[in-house]
Parts: C-alpha cells; structure tokens; sequence
C-alpha cells in the first residue's frame, strides 16, 4: 500500500539510483544555481554588475523576452508549440509604427489595432492544430511565415521611422511609476496576470488538464479545442505586445526586429520549466529563465565578450535547457 | 527452498524502495523449470514491482537474483531478454501503429538473407504463434485498430515466439472473454510442458487455483505465504492476501422495483453495425444497472454510442425525456454524462498532477471565490478534495500527493470522486474495479451505491460477473443485441454466463424490460 510521502514535495521518491536522483536535484535547482554562480562570478569580474542602475539595466533588456516567454509558456503547457510568436511580434511593431506615421491614427487606437494582431494570428493557428490536427510545429511555422510575407508586403522591406510622436516612444521609454523603466512594471503586470490566469482560473487549470492529458480532459468535459485556441490567443497577445513595445523602444517598425525573441523566449521556457518543477511549464519558471539568459548576456557584454559569444551562449543554453527539462520530466515520472 | 537443483529463475533477499514506497522488503521466489507459479497479493504488494525488476526495467536496491543458479544482474530488458525472461505487461507494451506480425517478431534477430529481411519467414513464424494463442484476424492490420482482447493475444505471441525459459504474465486474463481465458489456460500449461516455466499474477483466484502448481501471497512488499495448490484454497488465499476475514462486496440491499422512478436515460434500437445491433433500454433515477456480455458482445461499443465517441447509425436516445444526440464525447459530458474509464491512467486521470487538481478539474466553476469574478478560491477547492478525499477513504490522504505515486484502488477512487459532487445524470462505470485489490474492492462497490442513492443513474460495465452481482438488474448482451434482463435478486454469474452463450437466436429478439 501507499505510504503518505509526507509533504506536497517529490522529494521522498528515492529509489532512483543516487546519479539519476542528482540529476533531477541539478534540474530542478541548478538553473537558480546557475543564476547565483553567473552573479558572483560577473560581480567580481565587473565592478558595474551589481550596481543599482545596471540591475534595473538587466530587467529592462529581458522585460520584453519575459513578456513574449509568458505567453509561449501558456501554449507549452497545453502541450503545443508557436513558432510564430517572433514573426507575429515583428508585425505588430511595424503595424503600430505604420498606423500611426502613414495612416495617421492616434497613438492608443494604433496600439489597440496593431496588439489585435497577436489574438487573430492565435486563433488562426489555434483552428488549424485543433481542426485539422496539423502538427503545431509544422502550423506555426507556416502562419509565421506567411506573417513575414504580409509584413514586408507593408513595409516593402524598409523601416517606418519617421513621424513617431514621443506618446508613442514613451510607450517603453518613459516611467509612470517611481521612476521604473515602463517596460519593467508592464513585464510585472503581465507576468502577474499570466500567473493568476494559469493558476486561478478555470481556464488555466484546464488548459493544465489538457496538457496533462488531453483524453482524461475531454472526459471531464472540458472543451480541449477551445482552450488551445486560447492558449495560442495568450501567445499571439504577448508577442504582438512585444512587438509595439520593442518599436517604441526602438523607435521605429523594423520588419525583422522581434524575431530573434522566439530563441530567447523557448531558451527561457524550457530553462525554467526544469526549475522547482520537474519539468513542468510555469510562469515563475519561466521568468528565472529569462533572468538567467538576460544576466549571462548583461555580464558578457560588461566583460567586453565579442558578440559571437552571446550566440554560442544562447545556442548552448538552448540544448542544455531543453535536456535538463526532458530529464526531469523523465525521472519525475519512474 | 528450491524444489529442483537448479530452479529456473530465483530471487533472495529482494528489495526495493519505489516511489516513496517500500514497495519490496526482502522477497524470496523460486521457480522451477516447466512450473506455473502463482503470484497474487492486493495492489501495492509488490508483485508488479517484482515482474519490473526481473524484465530489468527497474533496478532493486538489495538481494540477488539466479537464473538456472547463476547469479546475474539484469540492467536492461534487452538483458532479460538474453537471459530467456519473457514479459506481458499489466499495461500491454505493444505499438500501436504495427502490425500484429511486426509487434510479434519485434527486436528478434531477423531471418534475413544479406541483410533483406525475408518477408516469409517472418510471416511463418509469426502466423504459427498467432495460430497457438488462436489470434483470428490478419496479422498484417495495426494492432491499434484491435480490441483490447485481442492486443493481448498479441502480446501473449510475442512472448511465445521468444522461446522464453520464464514467461511472466500480468493479469493475463483481465480482458479476455471467458471462451478465450481458457484458451490461454491452455496455451499456458502447453508452455510448461514444454519446459518454459510461467510466473502467473493475477486477482483472479480461480484461475491460480486451476493453474498453478505453487503460489505465493505478497503483502505490503514481503512473502505472508508460500503454499503448494492442494493446501490452497479460495478462501486461503483470500485470507492471507487480505491479513483479515475479507468482506463481502455489498449486494444491492435497496428496493429494485425500478418502475415507479423517473427514468433518466431510454435507449431504443441504438444501432451500429457490426458490433451493436439494435440495443434498448432504461435506466432508472437512482439505479445501478449492469450490462454484461462476452468480448465482441458490443458492449464497450455501445459505452462509446452512449458517450457520442462513435456516431450512431440508427436508433435513438433520451436523457431526462429530453433527445439526447450526443455529438463528441466533451458534448455528452456537458449533457450531464460522466464516464469512469477502463483504461484508468490514460483517460481517467492526470498522473502528474496532485490529487486534489484531479477532484477538483471537474467543478471548477464552484470553486470561485465569488460567481462574478473567475477567480478559483484555492482554500475552497482544497476544502473540497479534502471532503472527498475524506469521504472516499483515499490514501494518502493529502490533497497534494501527485496520483501517479498512488495505488490503482486508490487511483480509481480518485477518477470515481471528481464525479461525486456533480449533477451527473448518467454514470457509466467501465470495469470499475480492474486491478484493483480485493479491500479496495468492496469501497469501490459502496461507493458505486453511494452515487447511484444520490439521484443518479449509474451503468456498470464489467468483464466480472462476480462485479455485476451488486446490481440492480443486469442486462446482457450478446451480438450486439440485449439478449436479456436479470432483474436484482435473479442475478447470478450462472444466469449471466446462460444467457451470454444463449445468444440472440435462442431467445427472444425483443428483450423485456424486467421490473420486479
């Protein structure tokens, strides 16, 4: 018979071979590990490293990749992919740049239409997985794609730079409270509301149903169709807001400009989905994975490490990320 | 305490700690060559474990273990299966997407002439297996589009094809009809006469008592007995499993005089050639109905019209006196239906989740801190699986215990109590209490009640006529006809098993609806 394991905590499954039972403690605690051991070892190299400004430097560069993760977050745990995520930002910078310095629209009603984007884009990917059981991988390549085609077909290849009033660069520039960078206190927000939503609501525990199993949620009569179509609603939401935000930052719609968030965002996922949890998609997870990726870039570039580095390093940390989430997930389960 | 001088397969000392559990405390076995060795035990006694560690799939923490008196370490299954040990697992480990020929001849060196595999070796070997365990449909179409029944003689061919000196069998016959159980019986003593030796797990007493020449008891991970089959006996056996003088499943102790209740469900002429032909029926408020019948009665077919997992081809339904044309399975839940699985861990429950998300996914709704806002109010919903929890006798008690690490008793109570609370209208309860140990057993059946006496009506489905005895009134099918009602007091294995071989041409093709 079953012995009560004594607490909420997994630990008590000894059992596994002391190597395999290491490797789950390495994933589910080696990414914060990671994080403290990057810390101390860019603070001794780097005077600036812990300084007040360049901490508040940190949050703001993963600001926006923590906001797009967030969103991928909610997809995976309904055990699908968006690739499109990137691509669907991109596009919601340059619609936002182009409504407001060609057409003309005022800033809020040109944030509102071009952060529309993410949700249409969403439902779209979301009505091809679950209506034809196209694989999501292969769907949201596809849609991605064709975003690309519509986006340079608005922008015929060349940024949108001019005629953006400073309402509209103060978007991500500004600081509405205390002095916060606004892009700090709206990944705040968000990350929150991404967290009630997953956790407190009817709508993400069913979408932890489903991607737990999806054929135990269909019995218990929960609409698994309808529930990734909202998981890739969230995704394209967060992308698009992504998308306004980096335009504002940057000052202009680039047709390009968001796509490198999908590596980033998926590093940052699969990273944090080892942490705490084994192998499990979640928010908090998910932004200690954003936090280790900002802060490994952060200290490369205060060492003066040539550019190529931050690639080899995001490309590492990709692989090694993922095989951490895979090994837990793994050992949780014998 | 090894009869030959060499037994064929021996553990000593065998033990291992699983899933926070002491799951083996030091196990001592010993098979000789060409014996069938029974090994029964509740769930949680460590026989599945004990299987896992010799097919190498996991590894125990102390004790050695002998084949043909050699100590070896088995660190893989492709290990095990050098070492002649052969496995059918609880959960069959069949692909679904092959065919029965490439299931069977699966892994083995292939016949092959330069590297070519030669199609007709494979064919003939496969085929003569198949021919032995009696498997009737082309070995050529994917196994995913068999029965559960037939993935089992599958199963049960591979093995054979492997020439193993030690086949061992987990619940075998679980979901076999009667007419092949025996068939198996068969096959299963023909492999100890050929010398292969047959480790034999089940809950099904008879069959250990009709099979095997030795068998041991297993509790809570350690050897209670060891008992030759002229000692053993049903009550025995029952005993040493159980540790007390078992209980007796509850028989159906309310009024079965289901005619003055509303009727909550009326199928009539619910057709789906082949498997269901013309099936009709009511079912009462507050009833416990069972539907009995052979494999390949259109049993489980007619479970998936009811859920609207198939589309019916004619025929019609309806819930409440209101039509009821379920559209997709999510449909039928909505409408008030609730189905309690056969196959319990795929599809009734999120393993990686904790008990209380697995009470609770249903009722979501209820559990919010205020109907305006959709907000779910996490110390209600623990109140709630805790009530559950409580009212269901689950262990552990703990709302936060991931299921996966639970028993299959304690699991299934868990898949039957996210219904308890909810204005379900029709339960349909698919083999409630497969692999599930005798104790828990006797809770399911009263907990079976309990659902029925709150206003519902309640379809239990079972293999185990023994389980259907509890019912109100039974109905059985055959050919995917209703071939007759057994109304509560009436109801006997003997006259359920009549009436299945009866079939539709010696009784009458429109059943009556026997009320008392």
């Amino acid at each position: 018979m079953t012995v009560p394991l004594g607490s909420a905590s997994p630990q008590g499954r000894t059992g596994t071979p002391v190597g395999k039972r290491a490797l789950v403690l390495v994933g589910r605690y080696g990414t914060l590990a990671g994080l403290l051991c990057m810390a101390v070892l860019f603070s001794i190299l780097s005077k600036v490293f812990l300084s007040g400004e360049n901490l508040v430097e940190v949050l703001n560069e993963v600001s926006l990749s923590a906001i797009i993760a967030g969103g991928v977050t909610l997809a995976l745990v309904v055990g699908e992919f968006d690739l499109s995520v990137g691509y669907t930002g991109s596009f919601a910078g340059v619609l936002v740049a182009g409504f407001i310095a060609n057409q003309h629209v005022s800033v809020p009603i040109a944030f509102l239409l071009a952060l529309a984007i993410g949700p249409i884009v969403g439902v779209i990917n979301g009505l091809i997985v679950t209506k034809t059981g196209v694989n999501a991988l292969i769907a949201t390549l596809g849609t991605g794609t064709i975003i690309v085609g519509l986006n340079f077909g608005y922008t015929s290849g060349s940024q949108i730079a001019f005629g953006l009033p400073q309402d509209f660069l103060d978007i991500s520039g500004g600081s509405v409270l205390l002095g916060i960078p606004n892009d700090i206190v709206i990944m705040v927000v968000v990350l929150a509301i991404l967290w009630v939503l997953l956790n407190h609501t009817e709508l993400g525990l069913q979408m932890q149903a489903v991607g737990g199993n999806r054929e135990a949620a269909s019995l218990a009569g929960i609409r698994v169709d309808r529930v990734k179509i909202a998981a890739f609603v969230v995704a394209g939401l967060c992308a698009a807001l992504t998308g306004i935000l980096l335009a504002s930052r940057i000052g202009s719609g680039q047709s390009t400009a968001a796509d490198g968030y999908l590596l980033d965002a998926y590093a940052a996922v699969f990273l944090g989905s080892a942490v705490l949890r084994d192998g499990e998609f979640h928010i908090v997870g998910t932004f200690v994975g954003v936090l280790t990726v900002g802060v490994a870039f952060n200290g490369l570039a205060l060492v003066g490490a040539p550019t190529f580095y931050q690639y080899l390093f995001k490309g590492g940390l990709l692989v090694v990320a993922m095989a951490l989430g895979t090994v837990a997930r793994k050992y949780a389960k014998r | 305490m090894s009869d030959a001088p060499n037994a064929a397969v021996e553990v000593r000392g065998l033990t291992k700690r699983y899933l926070g559990v002491q799951a083996l405390r030091g196990v001592d076995l010993s098979v000789a060559p060409g014996e069938i060795y029974g090994l029964v035990g509740a769930n949680g006694a460590g026989k599945s474990t004990l299987i896992r560690i010799l097919a190498g799939v996991i590894h125990p923490d102390g004790g050695e273990i002998l084949v043909d008196g050699q100590p070896v370490t088995i660190d893989g299954p492709l290990q095990a299966s050098a070492l002649g040990l052969s496995f059918i697992h609880q959960e069959l480990s069949l692909i679904p997407r092959f065919s029965a020929i490439q299931n069977i001849m699966l892994g083995l060196p292939k016949a092959s002439r330069f590297g070519i595999v030669q199609g007709k070796a494979l064919y003939e070997t496969a085929r003569e297996a198949a021919d032995r365990v009696g498997i009737d449909f082309p070995l050529t179409v994917p196994v995913e589009t068999r029965s559960v029944a037939e993935r089992w003689l599958v199963a049960i061919a591979r093995a054979l094809v492997r020439k193993a000196r030690l086949v061992a069998m987990d619940e075998p016959t679980a979901s076999l009809s009667i007419a092949e159980s025996q068939r198996l019986f068969k096959i299963v003593r023909d492999l100890a006469q050929a010398g292969t030796s047959v480790i034999y797990v089940t809950h099904r007493l008879d069959e250990i008592l009709q099979l095997c020449s030795r068998v041991t008891v297993l509790k809570d991970g350690a050897v209670v007995t060891t008992m030759s089959r002229e000692g053993a006996s049903r009550e025995v056996l029952v005993r040493a499993i159980v540790g007390q003088e078992p209980v007796i499943p509850q028989s159906a102790g309310t009024s079965s005089r289901p005619g003055e209740r509303p009727v909550v469900l009326r199928v009539t002429e619910l057709r789906r050639p082949p498997a269901v032909q013309g099936v009709s029926f009511e079912l009462f408020e507050g009833e416990v109905l069972g539907i009995a019948g052979l494999v390949g009665s259109g049993r489980s077919e007619t479970a998936r019209l009811l859920f609207g997992a198939d589309g019916t081809v004619g025929g019609s339904m309806e819930l409440d006196g209101q039509p009821y044309a379920p559209s997709s399975t999510s449909a039928a839940v909505r409408r008030g239906f609730a189905l309690v699985p056969e196959e319990r861990r795929s599809q009734g429950l999120f393993l990686d989740k904790t008990t209380g998300f697995n009470l609770n996914i249903t009722s979501l709704s209820a559990l919010r801190f205020s109907a305006a806002l959709p907000l779910i109010s996490p110390a209600r919903s623990r109140k709630r699986a805790v009530e559950i929890i409580k009212s269901l006798g689950v262990t552990p008690s703990s709302p936060d215990v991931p299921v996966r690490a639970m028993s299959g008793g304690n699991q299934q109570k868990v898949v039957m109590g996210k219904w308890l609370r909810r204005p379900v209208r029709v339960l349909v309860l698919d083999e409630p209490t497969r692999g599930v140990d005798v104790g828990a057993r006797a809770e399911i059946h009263r907990i079976i009640r309990q659902l029925a006496d709150d206003g519902r009506g309640v379809i239990v489905i079972s293999s185990e006529f023994e389980e259907l005895l509890g019912c109100d009134r039974v109905i059985v099918l055959s050919e995917g006809r209703v071939v007759g009602v057994l109304p509560g007091p009436g109801v006997t294995e003997g006259a359920i098993l009549k009436l299945c071989y009866a079939g539709p041409a010696e009784t009458s093709l429109k059943p009556t609806i026997a009320s008392a």
